[in-house]
């Protein structure tokens, strides 16, 4: 169904790679074209591209720990500050460079996470859910409280990210540095979900007594479902500490962790382009609403006051309800849907 | 000494309305299965609700609360027949998400109709403070806890003789068996989650008439996780029991540990539990370790 009509596999190579026909790569280059030249023609976007290509980075983890291996985790906010801290005490207080404090950013999120996932081995479904939410407050209690080296409450600056001579201070400069590794991120998640890794997984999400029977050996498997989602978190975080330079605990609340369930709810669970499309979803909505609730309640001033606020949530809420209710598959499925039809078209029965 | 006291008082009677909301979430989870993160929420729409009754409205005590008592009632209803009927038998992943994209959801709701961060509710119970030995306690405290019993004994009087209190404990132990016998089970469902949002409101009145609604009664919400944790989600009893620990561990722990760490430990405390709780007995004091097959 995934691929047109006609499409033979003459080797094993074929059969495994991932773009398969001519016109797969002839779009795959329009839409690094397309990703690439966006500063010249929507200039106007690239602060909102940035943020969506750093949560695309964060949540592709969380879909790898929740979407393939099963574990639910809604302290993901949590992770992404331990990266965001870690890379800016790094690079401001042992003068470390960049890509290197992004490496650690990420290993040591990775290292908390297995921390706090340790539990799952016994534990799962809201036992997980729970004790990652204690998770997620434990790690912004201390590092509000730790004030020597985060900074505590008053959060702290961070140095621009820079590789070599590049300093990345303007924002079509870090639209480039964001935009190849969320590619490079992209591409290992796709990659690592056809793995023996990622097969193991799968096994682990849809059963685990049966996964651990045909020999998977749990205890490593969730772990490293754990490392590996809260790498991608780390490496996340510290992206966002050295684009936006100042960080604070402000900037990972738990809603933020809910939001990304939300997010891969919305666009599909256990795919990799489901994250993509949910991320996009939902912060264009985020646009949307902080760019039309001012205008609106200029226009009906009758509206209640807590309308621009309230709003957000309101409809984020209200969108995760719905399509758990209505497309528990996501976006992702919607599209598959939609690529088989125009396959088929006009003759589709 | 008198420090102490006051502690444990206190904590106790914080510890009983914890375990009340708690009591919420169990009967919930036991006869339907779904864990409802929104608990936070729930409580916090129904302390604003009351504000709106009480303050805004400017109504007597005797016809706001049990206006907002008819409020939790319909709330819980509308949840379980609008949100948690289409989704019967989806697997737990699904079902903890849509309880947080509802608690999302309240969350907005508030929001919009009361923009305010902080108000405080009326003064329901007399104010004059209680001298308990050499302690001085304030009585909200004590009424708080005292309401409380009163509900819990409520409760447990409806599973043992009820009809439909003994249907529902019946729906907890064996879903099929008891469709096999002609109870309707999804009437079971929406009665607890009814209860569940009765005892959310009472707790969020509670607490917040000791001390003000904020934002912060969703993180109350979250910190009554650590009593289930505790006295393992499918018991009853356990809650009861584990509810007071917490508020103890709480105010004990706040009161002698804040000058050796950091300040707000308060809050981090219960949380800490839960870590601690995970690792050693996952399953709680009095929980019942499921058994699982393939």
């Amino acid at each position: 169904m995934d691929l047109p009509t006609g499409t033979r596999n003459y080797t094993y190579a074929e059969d495994m790679a991932i773009f398969r026909t001519k016109t797969h790569w002839i779009l795959l280059g329009v839409l690094f074209v397309l990703l690439f030249a966006m500063p010249a023609y929507w200039g106007d976007w690239l602060s909102v591209a940035n943020r969506i290509g750093i949560t695309i980075i964060a949540v592709m983890g969380l879909n790898i720990l929740t979407g393939y291996c099963g574990q639910l985790s809604i302290g993901h906010a949590g992770f992404i500050a331990v990266g965001a801290y870690t890379s800016a005490v790094l690079t401001q207080r042992f003068d470390m460079p960049f890509l290197g404090a992004v490496i650690c950013a990420g290993i040591s999120a990775g290292v908390v996470g297995i921390l706090f996932g340790v539990p799952s081995l016994r534990v799962k479904g809201f036992y997980l859910a729970i004790s990652t939410i204690a998770a997620q407050f434990i790690i912004l209690w201390v590092i509000q409280h730790w004030t020597a080296v985060t900074g505590g409450f008053s959060g702290m600056d961070v140095k621009a990210a820079s590789i070599g001579p590049i300093v990345f201070r303007s924002q079509v400069s870090q639209y480039y540095l964001i935009l190849v590794i969320t590619i490079i991120a992209v591409y290992f998640a796709k990659n690592l979900s056809r793995t023996k890794v990622g097969r193991a997984f799968i096994a682990v999400r849809d059963n685990d007594l049966a996964a651990e029977v045909m020999g998977i050996n749990l205890f490593r498997y969730k772990l490293i479902a754990f490392f590996i989602g809260c790498f991608f978190a780390g490496i996340a975080g510290s992206l966002l500490a050295h684009t936006s330079l100042s960080i604070s605990t402000d900037y990972f609340p738990l809603t933020d962790s809910i939001l990304f369930i939300g997010m891969i709810i919305i666009g599909g669970m256990g795919t990799i382009l489901g994250p993509i499309l949910g991320v996009v979803f939902i912060r264009l909505i985020d646009m949307l609403v902080t760019e039309l609730s001012p205008a609106l309640q200029s226009t009906f001033p009758n509206l209640p006051p807590g309308f621009t606020s309230g709003i957000a949530p309101l409809l984020f809420g209200l969108a995760i309800i719905l399509f758990i209710i209505f497309e528990p598959r996501g976006l992702a499925h919607r599209w598959q849907l939609f690529k088989a039809s125009y396959r088929l078209w006009p003759f589709s029965y | 000494m008198a420090e102490l006291l006051q502690f444990t008082v206190t904590g106790l009677a914080l510890g009983m309305v914890y375990a009340l909301i708690a009591l919420g979430f169990v009967v919930v989870w036991k006869s339907s299965g779904v864990a409802n993160l929104a608990l936070g929420q729930l409580v916090l729409i129904s302390a604003w609700f009351t504000y709106g009754m009480l303050t805004q409205a400017n109504l007597p005590v005797w016809i706001g609360i049990p206006l907002v008592v008819a409020f939790a009632l319909f709330l819980g209803w509308v949840i379980e027949r609008v949100i948690l009927r289409p989704l019967i038998a989806q697997p737990i992943l699904s079902l903890i998400t849509v309880t947080l994209g509802l608690g999302y959801f309240i969350q907005g709701l508030v929001g919009i109709i009361w923009p305010l961060s902080l108000a405080p509710l009326p003064k329901l119970f007399p104010q004059t403070p209680v001298h308990i030995g050499t302690a001085v306690v304030s009585q909200e405290y004590l009424w708080a806890a005292v309401i409380s019993l009163i509900l819990f004994g409520l409760l447990s009087l409806y599973f043992r003789y009820n009809r439909m209190g003994i249907a529902m404990r019946a729906a907890a132990d064996d879903q099929e068996a008891v469709q096999a016998c002609g109870i309707p089970v999804t009437k079971i469902f929406s009665r607890s989650w009814m209860f569940a949002c009765v005892l959310a409101a009472v707790g969020g009145i509670l607490i917040s008439s000791i001390g003000n609604i904020t934002v912060g009664l969703t993180q109350t919400g979250l910190q009554v996780f650590s009593v289930m944790i505790l006295g393992g989600l499918d018991s009853l009893p356990g809650a009861i029991i584990a509810g007071p620990i917490i508020g103890l561990s709480e105010t004990i722990g706040a009161g002698y540990l804040t000058p050796l760490t950091w300040p707000g430990i308060r809050e981090v405390i219960p949380f800490i539990i839960i870590i601690i709780v995970m690792f050693i007995r996952p399953y709680g004091l009095f929980g019942e370790e499921r058994i699982e097959r393939i």
